[in-house]
């Protein structure tokens, strides 16, 4: 009787694929943000959210649990983004840039969502693989080893990455008129 | 090596910072999202191989220098070795240059049967039991071949939906899924599945059959539209 009272009080076991969907379940947010950060139209972010999930699945067995799951899903989410990016290259001949957010508006809400396109509009006009450390590190507060490690680069890669996107994001910052950088009238000093 | 790494000027930092928040997704995209992975692992789907951890692209580096080397080699010692072959023993293949031309015969577009028996698994099983088109699960020539009669099939089933006779278009659509499973036209099939499912209101299994169709077809020009009609049969 012992023996099944112990059974029963026993925590169910996730199978792999259990254990991997619930990851994914937990982070789909941030799957999706990062997707979009790194240049994912909002067209097709629901398709590769879904390839993040089979890489992820496909990979599973392998990854340590030991470390955070966020920058092993951004390295993916990077990974999928580029061959997406590729593709896209490949298929269409003109850049299109889409925003999912709505124009300005009175609402304090409107007015985040306008301040968020205006930043993903920033950091379309930084190079991917810059564009993907910078996010990591000054979004995601992603340690410099973390980020060497989740997109398989050397560490000084990492910081030379970092020094070119920032210096690549402050100046398309400065190109774009923003309530942080008022556009510069023509003439004016 | 930090010290070389500008600081971000504080206008940019705080426009970062209003980043950092990650706005949750609707319900409606959660589900749909979950739903679709689950597919994937009722399916078996394969992922795509960008997204694959950085130990695959460095073993198939790996594994390509060791192809393109031992091609190499092979090159090497077969025209070191071929003055002595010359006379030694006539080569069992014919070069092209020494073969001669085949003769043109006007053969049908559709010619899977060979490849199929080719597979060892498929001659290892007695072809009574083989479906009638085994080929398409075979090797990768068979799968783009498009058969007459899948072509049949789905124009039965593309004019039974186009006069809105939904009823009509499953049976050649179950026909063409079970002799075809794999074939050039699948996706078109399971598109029609969907849609033939929505117009006879059967809402539960076209979410279903749109869910399966986005997993196996993630990157299909026609998941918007299957997407669009599985929500609307809500």
């Amino acid at each position: 009787m012992s023996h099944l009272r112990l059974l029963s009080s026993a925590p169910p076991q996730l199978t792999r694929d259990e254990e991997c969907l619930d990851a994914f379940q937990k982070e789909l947010d941030y799957i999706y943000r990062s997707l979009r950060r790194l240049g994912t139209p909002p067209a097709e972010v629901d398709d590769l959210a879904q390839e993040v999930f089979l890489a992820l699945r496909h990979s599973w067995p392998t990854y340590d649990r030991e470390r955070p799951v966020r920058p092993y899903l951004f390295g993916i989410a990077f990974r999928i983004s580029a061959a997406s990016q590729r593709k896209r290259r490949r298929e269409v001949s003109f850049a299109v840039i889409e925003t999912d957010e709505p124009g300005p508006g009175p609402d304090d809400a409107l007015l985040a969502k306008q301040v968020r396109a205006h930043i993903l509009s920033a950091l379309e006009q930084v190079p991917l693989k810059r564009r993907a450390v910078l996010v990591m590190h000054d979004i995601d507060d992603v340690a410099v080893r973390e980020i060497a490690a989740a997109l398989s680069i050397p560490l000084f890669t990492v910081y030379s990455r970092l020094r070119k996107g920032r210096r690549e994001l402050e100046a398309a910052l400065r190109r774009m008129p923003s309530p942080a950088f008022p556009a510069t009238p023509e003439g004016s000093p | 090596m930090t010290e070389d790494v500008p600081a971000l000027s504080p206008e940019t930092r705080a426009l970062l910072d209003r980043e950092r928040e990650i706005p949750p997704l609707s319900p409606a995209v959660r589900a749909r999202t979950l739903a679709a992975a689950r597919a994937a692992i009722a399916t078996g789907a394969i992922p795509a191989p960008a997204g694959a951890p950085a130990a695959w692209s460095r073993w198939a580096v790996a594994a390509s220098l060791t192809c393109v080397a031992a091609a190499a080699a092979a090159t090497v010692a077969y025209r070191h070795h071929q003055p002595e072959r010359h006379g030694a023993t006539a080569p069992a293949i014919p070069s092209a240059r020494e073969r001669p031309a085949p003769a043109i015969e006007p053969t049908p577009p559709v010619t899977p049967a060979p490849l199929a028996a080719a597979s060892p698994s498929a001659a290892a099983i007695p072809s009574a039991q083989l479906p009638r088109h085994v080929a398409d699960d075979g090797p990768r020539r068979a799968r783009t071949v498009v058969t007459r009669e899948e072509l049949r099939l789905l124009r039965q089933a593309r004019g039974a939906v186009a006069r809105d006779d939904f009823a009509a278009a499953l049976p050649p659509i179950a026909e063409h899924a079970r002799d075809f499973p794999n074939g050039r036209l699948a996706e078109e099939r399971e598109a029609l599945h969907v849609k033939a499912l929505v117009g006879l209101g059967r809402s539960d299994e076209a979410r279903r059959a749109a869910a399966s169709f986005a997993a196996r077809f993630p990157r299909s020009v026609l998941l918007p539209a299957i997407r669009g009609m599985s929500t609307g049969s809500e």
